[in-house]
């Protein structure tokens, strides 16, 4: 036993040697504050951890009414009133440019229905309003990195509508109560100062979700993608108008100089596809058909960084990404309205060591199947490794735009009451969350952190045999806080974009970002 | 089709524009979207719709006939 621990840390060492940097071993600040004698033995208690990750919703939006949470209700009025881009009030929202509905939904609520709404929060079910059904897909809003920092605005949260391309969208609310998910919150933990780990949109989210870091595209402007370098004021949040944009949000939507997918240094933050097929971009004329062709500028460079997956796997810990409709969209294409699988949600799709024919991507990439058939397969049989990620395909996400809140929630729920008669129950964490708000206003001011983020306020559950029961959680936490349960429960070397973060900070005389045990109760039963 | 409009339309849908540029003869713009369809609006108004998620992108921008 003495013999094989001596050979872990020496292959631990070794590895860390390689990734440079990115790693600090076990020794961050997170890693420091949880190294109790008892740390292990408490948290062995769980030995089965799953994410599920769903789509685009603010904490406002979907759970602002929750009884006993920071809501809506709670919400200073600095924040509930928005401001125009000159930082003037409001006399009334802009409307929903082009319609509060997505195409097709019959019958329509029309750009012009939405006119003259109030400048506060409104809500989309409100009998009295636009009674709207969660079975409803709304248009889609901006939700980029560089829109969601000019929308916090330092934390006034009051530029939402200002910096849209929807209009009084953004500050839509539903009355959630009658959701699903919402009694498996009541149930269990509801997290209400939880946020999205960095700022923007999915690709950069589900980044962070699983290397705490932002991609990179060497020399970017040598090659075909420097048209989509954004171009940004000093400060290095806010895009360069465009000298033909509306001057008030009232006019239509803001236009930028070049509202790009990179940073002026080369950091990917929007949406750029996997070099690796499923990818939106199709294989090179005779290249490889496993891969993306690499000469499209949307196509991102191979990664490098260490993944959450990458020190799992140094620790002999068993771990695996489900992407619903994954194996479906390989073999027949994707098809849409269903499942319209998102290339972008595929985060581990962006890195060298899961690379078409590497060991690690047959290993650990699995097929969630279809409206989670696999998955949920897994679950039944007890047999989902100790870590897993569960990516609901598109029409389940609960993305404005393609999808609507009733068949995600429900999809979630069901998924949630398969985990509970799983023979893994007894000692299971599982933990759903939002990749990030989706544009959506929230009224809470994330917590001065880093470059990167954190964004706006997301949902999360935390549903456990061990979760305290009926418990809202008040916590400040991120999506890195799923990191740093898995982290310090398998103890893993420490990411380095999380040790960046939680110097940030504490840099900032913020409260240090949770690890998710605030929300359990880890006694023997 | 104006440029603004079409991106407007798609991005309601959900699909995210992911890149704008002039295009190669610089003659109108090409767009490309997060479901790998890519839209080239030329300057005379000519509107066309290819790669992997085509098909729904025409069908926003209610073009007629098969894309691209």
């Amino acid at each position: 036993m003495r013999t094989k621990s001596a050979v872990v840390i020496c292959a631990s060492s070794l590895v860390i040697g390689a990734f440079g940097p990115a790693l600090a071993a076990g020794n961050g600040p997170g890693a420091k504050a949880h190294a109790g004698k008892d740390t292990a033995a408490d948290l062995a208690l769980i030995d089965t951890v799953v994410v599920i990750y769903a789509e685009n919703r603010s904490f406002d939006n979907l759970y602002g009414s929750f009884p006993g949470a920071n809501g809506v209700a709670k919400a200073p009025a600095s924040t509930r009133l928005q401001r125009d881009r000159d930082g003037k009030p409001f006399h009334e929202l802009p409307p929903v440019w082009d319609g509060l509905t997505a195409k097709g939904v019959t019958p329509p609520v029309t750009q012009a229905e939405t006119e003259h709404l109030p400048n506060r929060p409104f809500y989309l079910d409100d009998p009295k309003g636009f009674k709207l059904s969660y079975g409803t897909i709304t248009h889609d809003l901006w939700h980029r990195f560089y829109q969601n920092q000019m929308q916090i605005n330092g934390g006034r949260n009051d530029k939402f509508v200002a910096h849209a391309d929807s209009g009084a969208l953004v500050m839509s609310l539903w009355d959630g109560s009658k959701t699903a998910m919402w009694k498996v919150a009541q149930k269990y933990v509801l997290a209400d100062n939880f946020f999205m780990g960095a700022f923007g949109g999915s690709f950069l989210n589900h980044q962070w979700l699983v290397c705490a870091c932002a991609p990179y595209y060497p020399k970017a402007d040598t090659n075909p993608a420097k048209p989509s370098i954004a171009v940004v004021e000093a400060d290095g949040v806010t895009l360069k108008e465009a000298p033909n944009s509306p001057k008030s949000a009232m006019d239509g939507i803001p236009k930028y100089v070049a509202d790009g997918n990179l940073t002026p240094d080369f950091y990917a933050v929007n949406t750029m596809q996997p070099p690796y097929q499923p990818s939106g971009n199709d294989p090179a004329k005779d290249g490889d058909k496993a891969y993306a062709d690499p000469t499209k500028p949307t196509t991102l460079p191979p990664q490098i960084e260490p993944t959450i997956g990458d020190l799992l796997s140094l620790k002999h810990i068993t771990w695996a990404w489900y992407g619903g409709a994954w194996q479906d969209v390989l073999d027949h294409g994707n098809r849409s309205p269903v499942p319209n699988f998102q290339y972008h949600h595929q985060p581990l799709n962006y890195y060298a060591n899961f690379a078409p024919g590497a060991a690690a991507r047959a290993e650990h990439l699995r097929d969630g199947g279809l409206a989670g058939s696999e998955f949920i397969k897994a679950i039944d049989d007890g047999k989902l490794p100790q870590v897993s990620f569960y990516k609901p395909q598109g029409d389940l996400n609960e993305h404005s735009g393609y999808a609507d809140i009733q068949a995600g929630d429900s999809h979630i729920a069901d998924v949630i009451a398969h985990l509970e008669k799983s023979p893994q129950w007894p000692h299971m964490l599982v933990v759903v969350t939002y990749d990030e708000n989706g544009g959506l206003w929230d009224h809470v001011a994330p917590p001065k952190g880093d470059r990167w983020g954190p964004g706006s306020r997301i949902p999360a559950i935390i549903v456990s045999p061990y979760a305290r029961r009926g418990y809202v959680d008040h916590t400040p936490m991120d999506t890195t806080s799923i990191l740093r349960f898995v982290t310090r429960r398998f103890e893993l070397p420490t990411l380095h974009g999380i040790t960046v973060r939680d110097a940030a900070i504490a840099a900032h005389d913020e409260k240090p970002l949770g690890d998710l045990t605030s929300a359990l109760v880890l006694k023997d039963k | 089709m104006d440029v603004d409009k079409a991106t407007a339309v798609i991005s309601a849908a959900g699909i995210e524009l992911t890149d704008r540029r002039r295009n190669g003869t610089d003659d109108g713009w090409s767009l490309s979207f997060s479901n790998g369809a890519v839209v080239e609006i030329r300057d005379n108004g000519e509107v066309s719709v290819s790669g992997k998620g085509a098909e729904v992108v025409a069908s926003h921008l209610g073009l007629p006939g098969k894309p691209a």
